[in-house]
């Protein structure tokens, strides 16, 4: 199980703590205004990577408070914690494990003890 | 047995994910739609992925009828598919058991016995009573949620993982479908809306169809064609036992204390966990939720305090935001895709292979699969099987 | 029995046991394991085999062993246990497995002589036609033959957890492991050093390869050490304690048995799961010796070098005073000075190494002890009749036979790779050691001695010196003086020559799962030739010894199939756990009553006393309805609760419901966006029933809400939807609407809730609370009033889920009993009565209200349900809006809430049968049967006399008043029904608003 840095709390299991998918989607400010197609894409769609996903977590048992995280999804890596008030950080600022266009790491993905 | 050979320039469908639904789409496409020109691109090796990590429970006891017609057709090719591919898939139709703890599942699978038996399925209700019979060793009542009773359909069963993807690459290869293993799709090649071809770690190979059957990487090879998909990809795991002489007859599913086993021809309980909470490529969850598993298989199964897990494992699966697959073609054209299966791809294998087939031979879905279309995240046309459809898998 | 045969031997002590092993009784000693017990009576025969029921003994003296898998009768008949692990102690009670109906004669064992059925991939092959032959003959037949020990009896663990978070983790308490401690203690670390033995030491307690280190005898160093480690205040030791897990952020299992060679007392916890975090791990978790695939290399008198070697000096018996040792690497020479130092002498040593690549230290001493010695030789096969009888030595191209009763094998050493590459550590192949190593940590993970491929002992200190130099060590030096050199020096040799055909001689890959050499050789003629399809297809290396001593071995075999370099075919995956792991120490002590809580109102005790049959509703226990007397049915007493409520009052028990506080300067704007209802113009001290929407339009849950003043809120919501409003309220408020000054709190366990409806309820409460004016003017429906009672605030609100007169009642917790007896006292005179939830859900029906997760099933629209007028129109946004106007949500023939009612009043309609406009069904339903929906509620009302039901179907609103009919559960004969409108009783709200 990953540990992650509650920055209310300190470092506790996964367990205490609930996914909230994708971070930095905004709720539309005039939902009316969209099309059925957008609409749904905000309701439904969510970026799903094999890399670098800045996400959202809560501390469901612990502060209940919301955060951000950037996790990289093919190692699960957290590589920065973050409040929702804190800037965005930029993706330049990762090191990317990444090999492969489609995503697979060096070390820490797959099914392949050995790499050729 | 399959050839490995290297790819072609060109094909006239190339299926990304060799798989049980990829191999299988090549089959129907290679045997019903008499396609020659097709190749099955896969990253590691055949049945590697979901195929051979999830726990082979096949069933179609779904609310909805669109489900139900398609995993029921399923259903219905896993009965003639040893036949069919004269390959022993060691369907045991022992029957699936949905177990229910509190009034709430009552009424909920209630509703769907008899949603089923309309749409001709063969899921009844079972008291604690005749559960016991069947199951001797679970404890219905000695515990934090008593066994009520459960919904059970004896046409469901396991069938053996691996013997799918093989059967499948067999016969399609016999006749004329390239397996490539070890090959990587790095990204789908498509010009003003229209598919081109697939760069791969073997270079560019070109066609004018591209079906995506790639499970949990599906959307990161969709994005790379400027599609995007409603899925989320997540761990799922699963473990055995040691082998013992046969103690359970059946499949037995629960959604309350999450845990469904069976046993396996080799004496194995094959139990299967929940998902995850989070999206991950790492093939691998947190400890946590087998502990979850393990606790409530104790719980029903008291016999089982003396067995040990032998190996645990996990997987990456797609989740749609309705817990129904997408089958469907997209904007681009000559782009297809068949994914979203999340936990309960397996039992669809054949059904969805073959409907697919369809799809991808006359660019229009077959009548089962026209429900499982992408516009239905913007109409809200819906399939929603999770509050009704008890555990999805 | 003789005495302990090794005097030097330490572990075992000399006080004599009785054991039972397939009913004969047998003498051990105390330290023995199940294992070394059985060698010390002579036995050999242990088990049959999973396939083919073929004589198998005891292979190995750890972990790793694939053949010695026993049962325990007298504990709770545990299958697979592992003779060579599992320590007895007096009475135990053992028995063999998989065979029928002794040991000695198995009929199973046919399967032996009919093996070409069973050869690789023979499930896909076999067993197939005719049709109909697998699922009636086959399937059962194949099925009945599975698995190996019995099922075990029902058990109630006592097993605990334990959580460690320490800077440095020591997997192994052998040479390397001790050393890194050494070097570790009075440090600034906190250590763990885990040791699966019961005694330190490894590789120093179970061979004699190291002779002294800092010149004392290694027994004196294990000692000195483990007492320098225990003294300091830094490191703790667990021993009986096997890592089983190595997952990701350094998170490991481990699970330590507390009652190694004891019986087992039930009262206590027997084995400790142990969840380790830890800053770095250290991995010294030594190596695992590999077998040689000859033909018969599974008889019984098989057995590992090293294996014979830890009987020597582990257990103090010496398991044959005259082996053949056959090896193709230098490791063995230890054995061969073990068993002279036993004044015992093997038979003869086959070494596979060429003549000049064996060490002339070797050479010399085999000379002079008088040795028969191969070089360049191997082991064509073995004969015998349940044990090994006869050993064919191949040398110069001639065969020479040797009479033995027991033959060991070293086939070269494995770093026992399997946690660092559950840790996803990443391996390489060593061509000089012939094997995989470690090679790329992935996680802070540190490999010391054998398991990083370092066999050199005497080097041992410099590997532990270089690698830990990182940490802030101290100044410890380690003089390692061994016994025998220990160069390691292999040839490659992964099967020999096989000169005799038989149906019965086999060569082995896979001891357990009964894999031979020609399964492999099949397979991938048959084309399966990745490792992971030849693994699955012939099922190598997956028992539950997991190919420990064999999964290189198949790789070697392979790579000769496929003329290609092992390197190249890669190892399968290695999966957690390392070793079989108990399912009841995963479970802990969260089973059984610790399942899960069982959350109780205060009212409960009440309720216990009063007759009542509980329902679990979330984690509460809610009561169901109450029996009056012993012979009431549950019909009998809701009939009843719901004529007295609707008589004269009835009074439920409502603290289960969620109760969120919404405070703040924006509450408000708050409470119209997370609603479909308009707050604004509600006047402050009035209620309004609400509800909540997802993003996706559906229906979430409801509630009533209490608007105290633009400011502040009270929700309540549905028992087990509490937690999710919150949590939903929580992350719009925070992610979404930051800007928003509003605090959330949950108060559902700060007050306890009564709901009292019936046309005499405001007679019995005026009476209690006499200060206040209950009359319909002054407390009009959907108005509170708070207020002090007996100086505690008690909140009523005028409300109603039955369409009765009724009052919500809100009290602190500890004054909440005195008030529902209080309340008992005043109602007597009207017989009030207490009512569970099925009563509340039949008078809700009547009245026509919805239930969330009945009614609706997460499908469902606030218009579907007819609720249009909750629809804030004029609000510009509320969460789950713009869904409503999708084209598919908007359309108006969606499934709409209905009544039926069945047109003969007598009948009965079942919950979830449907509504079809058929009058009968086929009696086999081959093709679907179109319906319009299904039937969401359905009771027997006593208030009307017949039966009532709602229902969600397909254009609802326009089919009031037409005849349709409802499935039964199982019947041809549908009943005709008449479609309502979805409320039975008081549609014009005189009761509720009078």
């Amino acid at each position: 199980m990953i540990l992650i840095n509650c920055p209310y709390c300190g470092e506790r299991e996964q367990s205490e703590f609930t996914n909230g998918g994708e971070a930095h989607v905004v709720r539309p400010k005039d939902p009316d205004s969209l099309s059925d197609k957008e609409w749904g894409q905000y309701v439904f769609f969510r970026s799903n990577p094999k890399g670098i996903f800045y996400e959202r977590w809560v501390h469901t048992h612990g502060c209940k408070k919301w955060f951000n995280a950037v996790r990289d999804t093919s190692t699960d890596t957290i590589l920065k914690i973050y409040k929702l008030s804190d800037r965005r950080p930029e993706i330049s600022e990762f090191q990317t494990t990444l090999k492969s266009p489609s995503g697979e790491p060096i070390v820490g993905s797959g099914n392949f003890a050995v790499k050729k | 047995m399959w050839e490995s050979p290297d790819p072609k320039k060109g094909y006239d469908v190339i299926i990304v994910g060799g798989g049980g639904h990829g191999l299988g789409t090549a089959y129907y496409l290679a045997k019903e739609h008499g396609f020659k020109n097709i190749a099955v691109i896969e990253k590691g090796w055949l049945g590697g992925g979901n195929t051979g990590r999830n726990t082979t429970i096949i069933r179609s006891n779904y609310l909805w009828n669109e489900s139900a017609h398609l995993y029921d057709h399923s259903v219905k090719l896993w009965e003639n598919l040893s036949e069919d591919l004269n390959f022993n898939m060691m369907f045991s139709q022992r029957g699936v058991m949905n177990l229910a703890h509190n009034e709430h599942d009552i009424k909920e699978m209630k509703r769907r016995i008899s949603a089923n038996r309309l749409n001709g399925l063969d899921t009844k209700w079972l008291d604690a009573k005749e559960i016991k019979e069947l199951v001797p060793i679970m404890n219905t009542e000695n515990l934090r949620y008593p066994v009520l009773g459960a919904a059970f359909q004896p046409r469901g069963g396991v069938a053996r993982h691996d013997a799918v993807a093989w059967g499948y690459a067999l016969r399609s290869n016999e006749m004329g479908v390239d397996i490539i293993q070890n090959c990587e799709v790095k990204s789908i090649k498509t010009d003003n809306y229209k598919v081109e071809g697939v760069e791969t770690s073997k270079g560019l190979i070109k066609a004018s169809k591209v079906a995506i059957v790639a499970s949990g990487h599906t959307s990161v090879l969709a994005q790379t064609a400027g599609v995007r998909l409603p899925l989320q990809s997540r761990p799922l795991q699963a473990l055995v036992s040691e082998p013992i002489k046969p103690v359970i007859n059946t499949v037995v599913m629960s959604n309350a204390v999450h845990a469904y086993v069976s046993q396996s021809d080799k004496g194995e309980l094959v139990i299967g966990a929940g998902t995850d909470g989070y999206n991950s490529f790492t093939q691998r969850g947190g400890y946590d939720v087998i502990e979850e598993t393990v606790r409530a298989i104790v719980e029903l199964y008291p016999i089982f305090g003396k067995m040990k897990m032998l190996r645990q494992w996990g997987g990456i699966v797609d989740i749609c935001p309705d817990a129904s697959p997408i089958i469907s073609k997209c904007e681009v054209k000559g782009l297809y895709f068949n994914c979203g299966w999340g936990t309960g791809g397996f039992k669809a294998t054949p059904g969805s292979a073959n409907v697919f087939a369809h799809t991808i031979a006359k660019d229009e879905p077959h009548k089962i699969n026209e429900a499982f279309n992408l516009e239905r995240f913007s109409d809200g046309r819906l399939i929603d099987e999770h509050g009704a459809a008890a555990v999805a898998h | 029995m003789s005495s302990i045969e090794n005097s030097n031997c330490n572990y075992i002590t000399n006080k004599k046991i009785k054991i039972f092993f397939d009913g004969k009784s047998y003498d051990a000693f105390e330290g023995d394991t199940i294992a070394s017990a059985l060698i010390r009576n002579k036995i050999k025969l242990i088990g049959r085999s999973f396939k083919y029921h073929r004589p198998r003994g005891i292979y190995t003296c750890g972990i790793e062993e694939p053949n010695a898998l026993v049962q325990i009768l007298n504990e709770h008949n545990e299958p697979n246990t592992r003779a060579t692990i599992k320590r007895v102690y007096d009475g135990i009670n053992i028995s063999s497995q998989n065979r029928w109906p002794s040991l000695a004669f198995d009929v199973g064992s046919i399967n032996n002589l009919l093996s070409p059925i069973f050869s690789a991939g023979f499930y896909y092959k076999t067993f197939m036609g005719p049709r109909g032959f697998w699922k009636k003959i086959y399937e059962p037949l194949i099925r009945r033959t599975a698995g190996l020990g019995k099922p075990p009896n029902n058990f109630r663990s006592k097993s605990i957890h334990q959580n460690h978070n320490v800077d440095i983790l020591i997997v192994g308490g052998g040479l390397s492991g001790l050393i890194a401690a050494r070097k570790l203690i009075d440090t600034n670390y906190d250590v763990l050093l885990v040791e699966q033995d019961s005694y330190l030491g490894g590789i120093l307690k179970n061979s004699n390869k190291v002779d002294s280190i800092d010149g004392k005898k290694t027994t004196d160093w294990i000692n000195e050490t483990e007492k320098l480690i225990l003294k300091s205040n830094n490191i703790k030791i667990l021993k009986n304690t096997l890592v089983t897990s190595y997952n990701f952020t350094n998170h490991l299992i481990a699970l330590e048995d507390k009652f190694v060679g004891k019986k087992i007392d039930l009262d206590k916890s027997e084995l400790i799961l142990h969840k380790i975090r830890t800053t770095n791990t250290i991995l010294a978790n030594g190596h695992i010796e590999r077998f040689i695939s000859f033909r018969n290399n599974d008889l019984p008198g098989v057995m590992l070098a090293s294996s014979f070697e830890k009987y020597i000096h582990r257990y103090g018996v010496v398991p044959e005073k005259n082996p053949v040792i056959f090896t193709n690497n230098s490791s063995t020479f230890s054995l061969v000075k073990s068993l002279i130092q036993q004044r015992c002498k093997p038979l003869a040593y086959i070494d596979a190494r060429k003549k000049e690549d064996i060490e002339d230290e070797l050479k010399d001493y085999l000379k002079n002890h008088d040795i028969q010695f191969f070089p360049e030789a191997e082991v064509e096969g073995c004969q015998g009749n349940k044990e090994v009888e006869k050993v064919r030595i191949r040398t110069n191209n001639s065969i020479i036979s040797i009479n033995s009763s027991m033959l060991c094998i070293s086939g070269g050493l494995n770093p026992d790779i399997h946690l660092f590459t559950q840790s996803k550590g990443l391996v390489k192949w060593d061509e000089k050691i012939i094997t995989f190593k470690p090679n790329t940590a992935f996680q802070n993970t540190i490999t010391l001695g054998s398991v990083s491929g370092n066999y050199n002992f005497h080097k041992i200190f410099e590997e532990v010196e270089e690698k830990l130099s990182f940490l802030n060590i101290n100044k410890y030096v380690a003089k390692i003086e061994i016994n025998v050199e220990d160069d390691y020096s292999i040839t490659e040799l992964w099967e020999t020559k096989n000169d005799k055909k038989s149906n019965w001689s086999k060569s082995f890959i896979d001891l357990h799962n009964d894999v031979t050499t020609k399964d492999l050789t099949q397979a991938i003629d048959e084309g399966y030739d990745r490792i992971e399809h030849l693994k699955r297809y012939t099922t190598n290396s997956m028992g539950t010894d997991q190919g420990k001593i064999s999964s290189i071995n198949s790789l070697g075999i392979v790579s000769k199939l496929l003329n290609k370099k092992i390197s190249e075919i890669g190892t399968t995956t290695y999966r957690p756990p390392y070793a079989p792991l108990s399912f009841a120490a995963i479970a802990g002590r969260s089973t059984y009553e610790f399942y899960d809580p069982e959350r109780k109102t205060p009212i409960h005790n009440w309720h216990v006393k009063n007759h009542a049959v509980f329902e679990d509703v979330g984690q509460w226990k809610r009561p169901w309805y109450y029996k009056k007397h012993e012979d009431e049915t549950m019909h009998q007493a809701v009939q009843r609760e719901s004529k007295q409520t609707r008589k004269t009052a009835g009074i439920l028990d409502g603290s289960t419901l969620g109760k969120i506080e919404i405070k703040g300067k924006d509450a408000l704007e708050f409470m119209n966006l997370m609603y479909t209802n308009a707050f604004t113009k509600m006047r402050p001290m009035t209620s309004r029933y609400a509800l909540m929407l997802g993003e996706d339009g559906m229906i979430m849950d409801d509630g009533i809400i209490c608007k105290i003043s633009d400011k502040h809120f009270i929700a309540t919501t549905t028992s087990s939807g509490a937690p999710k409003v919150l949590a939903h309220m929580e992350e719009f408020l925070q992610t979404e609407w930051p800007h928003l000054q509003v605090y959330l709190n949950s108060i559902t366990e700060q007050f306890t809730t009564f709901n009292i409806s019936g046309p005499k309820t405001r007679e019995i409460i005026s009476q209690i609370f006499t200060e206040i004016d209950f009359s319909n003017e002054k407390f009009p429906f959907m108005t509170f009033k708070s207020f002090n009672y007996k100086n505690t605030q008690v909140r009523i609100m005028r409300a109603s889920f039955t369409g009765e007169l009724g009052y919500e009642i809100y009290i602190s917790p500890e004054h909440a009993l005195e008030l529902w007896e209080t309340i008992f006292k005043h109602g007597k005179e009207f017989n009030l009565v207490p009512y569970g939830t099925e009563t509340m859900h039949l008078l809700r029906a009547e009245k026509g209200y919805v239930v969330i997760g009945q009614e609706t099933d997460g499908t469902v629209t606030p218009v579907d349900i007819n609720f249009n007028w909750m629809i804030g129109k004029n609000k510009k946004d509320f969460i789950g809006k713009r869904s409503l106007k999708r084209s598919d949500t908007a359309r108006e023939d969606r499934k709409q809430l209905v009544g039926v009612v069945p047109l003969d009043k007598s009948q009965l309609i079942d919950e979830g049968q449907h509504i079809v406009e058929c009058e009968n069904l086929p009696k086999q339903i081959k093709t679907p049967i179109e319906y319009l929906g299904h039937i969401s509620s359905s009771y027997y009302s006593p208030n009307l006399n017949h039966c009532i039901s709602m229902a969600m179907i397909k254009g609802g609103n326009k089919l009031i008043g037409k005849t349709l009919f409802v499935s039964t559960p199982s019947g041809i004969k549908n009943i005709p029904v008449e479609i309502v409108k979805p409320i039975f009783i008081d549609p014009e709200n005189k009761r509720l608003i009078s």
